[in-house]
This record gives structure tokens, C-alpha cells and sequence, in this order.
């Protein structure tokens, strides 16, 4: 998840250790999470093609057929 | 984000059923790393057909999406990488939403989050998309990349500061309202 590990971004005790990294201000990270949280829902609303749907019911349809 | 894909084990649904209800994030996953809504589909398609011939190798109880996504990762850099971005979403989904996206609160616009996205190294855009926003973990990542947790926080950060740099954020003070100096790069929409 995106919180669990937001204090190590933001600086001195960065748990790996590596110094030097460019410490972001903490809204600035948050802007940034929010726009690619927004950025990854926007395309999750999409429906779902159809094809996607009528490939797996085919799938599933030519297992059962296997099966018997 | 809707529902969380490691968690909910309430009924007892069918393989084909969990496959459904991934691909809302497949897709989203596949047009952050393709760049393109085509080869996104096309890259979803051959996940869901990889993932049902090799349904055994899925294991219980552990995340269907980290696998899900483990196995469009794989297709991807070994088939689509190449087409990669020659195919510009000019006319997918990405476009016909740019325009309206609400730039709320002082938030980065949409299209010019999008645009910076696509600018970064895939190494970091894929670890970015897989811990900020499709609800897998630094360990889930870490084993679908198979690299070290340490590697993916790394590129986490890098991921960040490079975004804020593309943005003209590095300082709390530059998100606001009125940045308009990137209005000129929100007609491409998501394109390299």
C-alpha cells in the first residue's frame, strides 16, 4: 500500500541506508500520490471490453467440454 | 481504488470470475507500462490467456493480482517492448478523459501528471504504478521485479523526485492552482 512506507522516503533514516537520495517535501510527495492514485482509477473506471469477457467465458466453455 | 484483490475471499467465485474482476487493474497497469491503450489490450489479453493455461501454477492464497501482474510484466518485456511506444494513445482512453479532468485542490492536472509519468525510466514507472496506486506491496513488487524491497523503495524515490523535477514541484509552494506553464503539453495526453 502507499503508506506503509512513506516515512522511510522522507529522509535521514532512510532504511536502506542510502544517503543521498533527494529528500521530497511531504506535500509534494502527496500531490504526487494523489495524481498517480487519480491517473490509476481514472483508467480503472473504464468498463470492461467485451472481448476481454467472451475470451474467458470460450476458456471456460472448452474446459467444461474437456471435462466430460 | 475499488476493491482490494488480496483481501476479499468471501464467496468462493470461480478462476474465471477472479480473472474478471483483475482486469480493471490489468488494464491500468498495462497502459501505465505500455504507454499505449492498444498494446495495452493486446497485452492484456495474452496475460489472461497465459494465466488460464497456467492456472496450477497460481498458489492459493497468495495475491492474484502480484501474479496476474508478474505475468504481464514478463510479456511485456519479452514481446511488446519493442513496439513499445511507436503507437502514441492519441485516440484511447486517456484522451477522451484529459479534458475534463478536474485539476481540484491545487491538485497536478491529469495531463501533465500523465505526460511526466511517460517520461520516466520503466524500471521506476512500474514500481511507482505497482506501490502508489494498484495496491501491492513493497514485497509483492519487489518478488514480481525480482529485485531486492531495497531496490524498489530506491526507485520509489527516484520515481518521485524525477516526477516532481518534470513538474516543477520540488517545493511545496509550486503545487497550486495557477501553474499553468505546463498548459502547452495538454494536448499530446499521455505520449512519450
Amino acid at each position: 500500500m502507499m503508506h506503509q512506507d512513506d516515512t522511510s522516503n522522507n529522509g535521514q533514516n532512510d532504511a536502506e541506508g542510502r544517503i543521498g537520495e533527494v529528500t521530497l517535501d511531504p506535500k509534494v510527495q502527496e500531490a504526487l500520490g494523489r495524481s498517480l492514485k487519480a491517473h490509476y482509477e481514472d483508467l480503472i473506471k473504464a468498463p470492461i471490453p467485451d472481448k476481454f469477457l467472451v475470451l474467458l467465458a470460450e476458456l471456460e466453455a472448452k474446459e467444461q467440454r474437456h471435462d466430460k | 481504488m475499488t476493491s482490494d484483490g488480496n483481501a476479499s475471499e468471501a464467496a468462493p467465485e470461480s478462476f474465471r470470475d477472479r480473472l474478471v474482476a483483475e482486469i480493471p487493474n490489468l488494464r491500468a497497469f498495462a497502459v501505465s507500462l505500455s504507454g499505449s491503450i492498444q498494446n495495452a489490450d493486446d497485452l492484456v489479453q495474452d496475460t489472461l490467456l497465459k494465466a488460464w493455461g497456467h492456472a496450477d501454477s497460481f498458489t492459493e492464497g497468495t495475491s492474484i493480482r502480484a501474479w496476474l501482474f508478474t505475468i504481464l510484466r514478463n510479456t511485456y518485456y519479452s514481446l511488446y517492448r519493442k513496439r513499445g511506444r511507436e503507437v502514441q494513445d492519441t485516440d484511447g482512453v486517456y484522451s477522451e478523459r484529459v479534458g475534463v479532468a478536474p485539476a481540484q485542490d491545487g491538485a497536478i492536472d491529469l495531463a501533465d501528471f500523465r505526460t511526466a509519468l511517460a517520461k520516466l525510466p520503466e524500471e521506476q514507472r512500474e514500481v511507482l504504478i505497482m506501490v502508489g496506486a494498484s495496491g501491492l506491496s513493497y514485497e509483492e513488487t519487489a518478488e514480481i521485479c525480482g529485485v531486492a524491497v531495497g531496490t524498489v523503495k530506491s526507485r520509489v524515490n527516484r520515481a518521485r523526485t524525477r516526477l516532481a523535477e518534470l513538474l516543477g514541484i520540488a517545493g511545496a509552494s509550486d503545487i497550486g492552482p495557477d501553474r499553468n506553464s505546463m498548459a502547452v503539453l495538454h494536448k499530446g495526453g499521455f505520449v512519450t
